[in-house]
């Protein structure tokens, strides 16, 4: 990992105390505010891309970005510069843009409070550096060549700055370093796939991971049609995740509480998905991509979305918290081209105890689908999604793993799903929402005793 | 000062002086050829929510993204600009990492080489949207509008507009400064009883619409009015009769389509998902690298083009981001594939001629194909005239929900609205509608276009890359007839 002074070695590309500095010169700069709060965000990537024969892509990227939110009279405005070196520009044209006119609707900073410390550093990912991953891609370029296959993947990784300070007291910067991977092979008309991430990279198992990828598109070679119809299946990790990327959408959030759709404001406390099912965001969980505390400083903490299957609560941050009347769960997030929108950012569906072996082994006739593609909202209110299955999917017959299955469309509802879920795998796998920027989501395999593929009757 | 004349990289001569310290720190032993954007985008949002708080926003970015092919193997890095030593730094890191991406045995890239193309363009602009003041009154008339009937749960209405000034300079002789405006709004509402919610947006449903255009665009969009429009929609949802599944043939409006060809004709034609560069992540192409001239995509009726000289959309511009200067190409002609939208590292491995569709999001990430202006040609006739020619079907328009399959070829999507058609005329309001099909089938069955008086173009962001970038482009075309169309398949 390269830092600004262009030594190598992995350090944080802005550092704590230049950080630290540059959000109290914002804040600074916000003087006259009635309140402010600035943060700043950097994150120092290296990605190495390969598809075929070649890395194709091989980068290096820092991007950064410090915002100031100011409050005055009773309008606010916030105002961003990737130029750490003038933070005032960014606090005076906050001042301006809530002096001319601003936004109306008003909430405030957040408030000193004591800050979680799960584990962010892991030194291991210093060695994960651009020789290593290259090493590696070619080192399964020509495992998948051997297999008569072709190897198409990204290694990375990353360092995650985040500095923020307030007018509430609140000063609180962490970095946290990150490793990935992700792998696609494909073998005539197969193909599997395997991602995993996380803040250690020898917690990806890379090279066993690779293998087992190859060898599972050699045995995908030539799949066969799955025909129309509801089967029992066993939903991989990565496919199990894919059902909860949607739970933002199906109201475990702090807008649609205050809307009043969605599973919170509507069904808050009822069963609707099996026992053995609970999902949380838990930003201080040990796997996935945790981190202490939001852009705007408040404290995250755990939020159990479904406990036992029972609805729970909704993630909020300052402005929804204040318009529900409770404190921030620490939970805000900025988009690109889209409204500021508090967001689950660390999903992740407690593992049960059932390996996932025997999860196969409980199935009679039905299918194990490896992972979900393009996966979209139909209905929120209905929870239901489409999408298609594909990579690594077989026929499951007598408990037993047998013939590959191509990829099939699928229309189904999420809580749906969870309900008729009669077992929980004991292996997680994380997978990033959309990209790291917007979190990650780990799950365990499950079994779901009736799955629709194909058009509904 | 004009729209053009703002921030620190509007001065060519510093700008130039930059990416000439980058281009010579990106020399030496094996590198072949170079190439730097600088770009400085600024961006301004002022979102509201009926009955909530209102957010503005504006952010101010500035960086270097320097790209290194050296012994035929690419290197890229990317940071915030502070002075000249980043300069130096990234360009050093680019060389860096095509180093370490040379491995044994590796497929290496030649790029035949390319006449210099330097000059300057600029987006037309009457209003610049960076002075206008008007924008929080019509900020909260148009959320009164929306939010007004009863039943509306939630209206959010939001104003965009960014500015770029982006520099591109390569070891080839190249020298070149764009300068893009876009301005855009969108409107949102939500409307919910005890047993359902609908949607309903303006003037498309994935974050509204932005063109490349001053603020006169915004305020050609009657906000106030339209916002009315779709709070009353989204409330008359509710209790509409839940479209019918079973074949049908449809008139698709124009921002549908727009989301169609996206999915179902523009990724497909992405020459770097046919080489299997995007297998990972973005997914690859039913299409194979043979189809050109002989593979048959749609009907006659089916002509499409990828043209980023038709200024207005996110899809227009000068020259990509790679260098090469816009054009207009045919993608499909008559129903026949005969080219692919592609940058140079594609097109030199099958020995064609770059498109012009490398384009990259600002500064930070490293180009990649992209649609540019890729627009279903017109025909002919109003959409009067389209819908008698439908005789009965639906009229369906404004994407509720999309996906398909990653070579792009089973895709289902649902839209926010459709209308019975009966002998021609248009009836009743039906909800959750939803269709399906299989690529080239659904362009076979494409029966007539209409003209271009019924043309509408949008500008949309798409996801692509590891990490993922955006890319923004332009879509569009005239309602559409399509016969035997699966529907009601959610």
């Amino acid at each position: 990992m390269t830092n600004r002074e262009g030594r190598d070695g992995m350090r944080p590309y802005t550092g704590g105390d230049r950080a630290v500095e540059a959000v109290e010169r914002a804040l600074a700069g916000a003087a006259g505010a009635d309140e402010a709060e600035a943060f700043l965000t950097v994150r120092s990537g290296e990605y190495t891309r390969f598809a075929g024969e070649r890395i194709h892509q091989a980068q290096d990227i820092v991007e950064r970005q410090l915002m100031v939110r100011v409050v005055v009279d009773g309008r606010t405005a916030r105002a961003a510069t990737s130029r750490i070196e003038e933070p005032e520009t960014a606090a005076r044209a906050a001042l301006d843009l809530a002096r001319g006119g601003g936004a109306k609707g008003v909430y405030g900073v957040a408030r000193v409070g004591p800050y979680p410390e799960p584990g962010l550093w892991h030194a291991d990912v210093e060695e994960w550096d651009a020789a290593a991953r290259s090493a590696e891609a070619a080192h399964v370029i020509r495992e998948a060549k051997e297999a008569d296959a072709r190897a198409y993947g990204m290694f990375g990784r990353a360092v995650t700055e985040l500095a923020v300070a307030g007018t509430g007291g609140v000063r609180a910067y962490a970095a946290a370093t990150e490793a990935s991977g992700a792998l696609t092979v494909k073998a005539g008309e197969g193909s599997s796939y395997w991602c995993d991430l996380g803040r250690s990279a020898r917690a990806l198992g890379l090279r066993e991971a690779a293998s087992r990828t190859v060898r599972e598109a050699a045995r995908a070679r030539r799949p066969v049609e799955l025909p129309d119809g509801v089967h029992d299946v066993v939903l991989g990790p990565l496919a199990a995740g894919e059902l909860l990327h949607f739970f933002g959408a199906f109201g475990f959030t702090g807008q649609a509480l205050a809307a009043g759709v969605g599973a919170v404001a509507r069904t808050p406390g009822e069963l609707v998905a099996a026992p053995c099912v609970t999902v949380a965001d838990d930003a201080l969980a040990g796997v996935g991509l945790p981190f202490p505390f939001d852009i705007e400083g408040t404290p995250k903490r755990r939020v159990a979305f479904l406990t036992e299957g029972r609805v729970g609560e909704a993630v909020t941050d300052l402005a929804t918290a204040a318009a529900l009347g409770v404190p921030s769960t620490g939970h805000a997030h900025i988009a690109r081209e889209e409204s500021p929108l508090a967001i689950p950012a660390n999903l992740v569906m407690s593992p049960g105890t059932t390996p996932d072996e025997e999860l196969v082994a409980g199935v009679e006739r039905g299918v194990y689908v490896q992972r979900f593609w393009y996966t979209r909202a139909v209905d929120p209110g209905r929870t239901t999604i489409t999408g298609v299955s594909r990579d690594g999917c077989f026929l499951i017959e007598n408990g037993r793993i047998t013939r590959p299955v191509a990829g099939k469309r699928f229309t189904e509802s999420v809580f749906g799903l969870l309900s008729r879920v009669d077992a929980v795998g004991d292996t997680l796998a994380t997978q990033s929402l959309m990209n790291v920027w917007n979190g990650a989501v780990t799950a365990p395999a499950l079994r779901v005793r009736g799955f629709r593929f194909g058009p509904r009757p | 000062m004009t729209a053009h004349t703002w921030g620190s990289a509007h001065d060519d001569a510093a700008a130039r002086a930059l990416c000439e310290v980058a281009l010579g720190a990106a020399s030496g032993p094996g590198v072949e050829y170079a190439d730097v954007r600088l770009v400085e985008c600024e961006e301004t949002r002022l979102y509201g929510r009926h009955g909530g708080a209102r957010d503005e926003r504006s952010e101010l970015n500035l960086g270097v993204g320097v790209r290194a092919l050296r012994e035929g193997v690419w290197g890229f890095a990317a940071a915030p600009l502070g002075d000249e030593a980043d300069v130096r730094a990234v360009a050093g890191r680019a060389v860096a990492a095509a180093r370490a991406a040379a491995f044994e045995g590796t497929e290496r890239v030649t790029l035949p080489p390319r006449p210099p193309s330097s000059g300057r363009y600029a987006t037309d602009v009457t209003t610049d949207p960076f002075t206008f003041s008007g924008r929080y009154g019509l900020l909260d008339q148009a959320l009164a509008a929306a939010g007004a009937p009863e039943k509306v749960v939630s209206a959010e209405v939001g104003l965009n507009a960014k500015r770029q000034h982006r520099h591109f300079a390569d070891s080839e002789g190249s020298r070149q400064h764009q300068h893009l405006v876009e301005s855009g709004a969108m409107v949102m509402v939500f409307a919910a009883d005890e047993h359902d919610v609908q949607r309903r947006s303006y003037p498309n449903s994935f974050h509204g619409n932005t063109a490349a255009a001053g603020w006169e665009y915004v305020e050609s969009l009657r906000l106030v009015e339209q916002a009315a429009r779709v709070g009353e929609e989204a409330v008359a949802l509710l209790t509409a009769p839940v479209a019918p599944s079973g074949t049908a043939d449809l008139v698709i409006g124009p921002a549908q389509m727009a989301l169609q060809i996206h999915e179902s004709c523009g990724h497909a034609l992405e020459l770097d998902r046919i080489l299997g560069d995007e297998s990972n992540f973005a997914g690859a192409s039913f299409i194979t690298p043979d189809a050109l001239g002989t593979l048959r995509y749609g009907s006659p009726a089916v002509n499409v083009t990828a043209d980023p000289t038709v200024p207005g959309t996110r899809g227009s511009f000068g020259w990509d981001d790679e260098g090469t200067p816009a054009g207009r190409r045919e993608l499909i002609r008559e129903g026949v594939v005969v080219d692919f939208l592609s940058g140079r590292d594609s097109a030199a491995r099958l020995g064609l001629t770059p498109i012009g569709a490398a384009r990259a999001d600002g500064w930070a990430y490293t180009p990649v194909c992209f649609a540019t202006n890729v627009f279903l040609e017109p025909g002919s006739g109003s959409l009067d005239e389209l819908l008698d020619r439908l005789g009965d079907g639906y009229y369906v328009d404004d994407n509720r929900s999309w996906s398909i399959d990653e070579r792009r070829w089973n895709f289902q999507f649902g839209t926010e609205v459709a209308y019975e058609v009966r002998r021609g005329r248009r009836g009743r309001l039906l909800r959750n509608l939803s269709y399906g099909g299989v690529t080239p089938r659904f362009w076979g069955s494409v029966e007539a276009v209409a003209g271009p008086e019924e043309f509408r173009a949008f500008g949309m962001p798409c996801g692509k890359g590891e990490p993922k970038q955006w890319g923004f482009l332009g879509h569009g075309a005239s309602p559409t007839l399509v016969r035997g169309v699966r529907i009601g398949v959610a």
